[in-house]
């Protein structure tokens, strides 16, 4: 840097400042981000030593996941949900791969408080594929809520 | 600072890049230990393709359920009978607790079921089902 003559000015904008800001941004962020939880808000059973679960009304919408009709009692390899898993939604068993379209039908015409599924999934199910089936439910409707219901 | 008579130099060291790194650096351990207690055991959490928000781990009751069915409620392992008891201490005096449970992919139904009987026993009402996006990177 020459000050010899005193007119010169300094013309460029000094950068340094700026890129240490964006990389503690960046550092921040890329340690944060895992630490965020994602999941499912879901209701849960009722005590077993409670009155059993309401009887399911007419509006009432039970999905129901057994392993009669959707015999994956292990870890499915790889995503995705076996072609021969049925459930029964409302008492009729659909595949799985229609859920979404039956959802929208069943909760559509509905307000938004209206919008709640019970799931009643077997025991012996496996957890993964009973997460991922209600993912499916969900994805048909907006704002779904879950309320699992005992199975004893 | 005056330059106007050349032949002098300029005594002062500059510590400004270094108070810089030395901010860097602290931040970034600020940011990291958390990270390193990371709470509760190793888990290989369901994969889904829509998983919601949940919030930070940190603002949360972590009840996890490893592959053996062992229930832990943040980084402590805890007998099944005293469960209840110890999701109260855990919630100490917290206004406002929410409780999740990260279930092992590899479990039956069943325990994940009792587990949110015990949390609701407890007295809270929803749990939080965590899930992995498909895909995303990670545990």
């Amino acid at each position: 840097m020459q000050l010899d003559n005193g007119a010169s000015l300094q013309s460029e904008i000094n950068v340094t400042p700026l890129v240490d800001v964006v990389l503690v941004l960046l550092i921040i962020f890329m340690v944060v981000v895992p630490l965020l939880l994602e999941g499912y808000d879901v209701g849960m059973p009722k005590a077993s030593d409670a009155p059993g679960p309401p009887p399911a009304e007419e509006s009432q919408l039970v999905l129901s996941i057994g392993p009669t009709s959707c015999p994956v009692l292990v870890r499915p390899a790889g995503g995705g949900l076996p072609a021969d898993c049925h459930v029964a939604l409302a008492d009729r068993l659909i595949p799985v791969a229609d859920l979404p379209a039956r959802m929208a039908e069943h909760l559509g015409g509905r307000p938004v408080d209206q919008h709640v599924l019970f799931v009643a999934a077997d025991d012996r199910m496996n957890y993964e594929v009973i997460l991922r089936i209600v993912d499916l439910a969900r994805s048909g409707v907006d704002d779904v809520r879950i309320e699992f219901l005992t199975a004893d | 600072m005056q330059l106007g008579e050349p032949g002098r130099m300029q005594a002062a060291i500059n510590i400004t890049p270094l108070v810089d790194v030395v901010l860097v650096l602290l931040i970034i351990f600020m940011v990291m230990a958390p990270q390193m207690m990371r709470k509760g055991p190793d888990v290989a959490l369901p994969e889904t393709t829509k998983p919601r928000e949940q919030g930070d781990e940190r603002s949360r009751i972590l009840v996890s359920i490893d592959g053996d069915g062992g229930l832990w409620i943040d980084e402590q392992a805890v007998e099944s009978e005293r469960f209840a008891e110890s999701l109260r201490a855990a919630v100490g005096d917290e206004p406002d607790p929410k409780v999740v449970i990260r279930g092992d992919s590899r479990l039956h139904f069943r325990e994940i079921r009792q587990a949110m009987l015990a949390v609701e026993q407890a007295g809270f009402h929803g749990v939080g089902l965590i899930a992995r996006r498909a895909g995303a990177g990670g545990d």
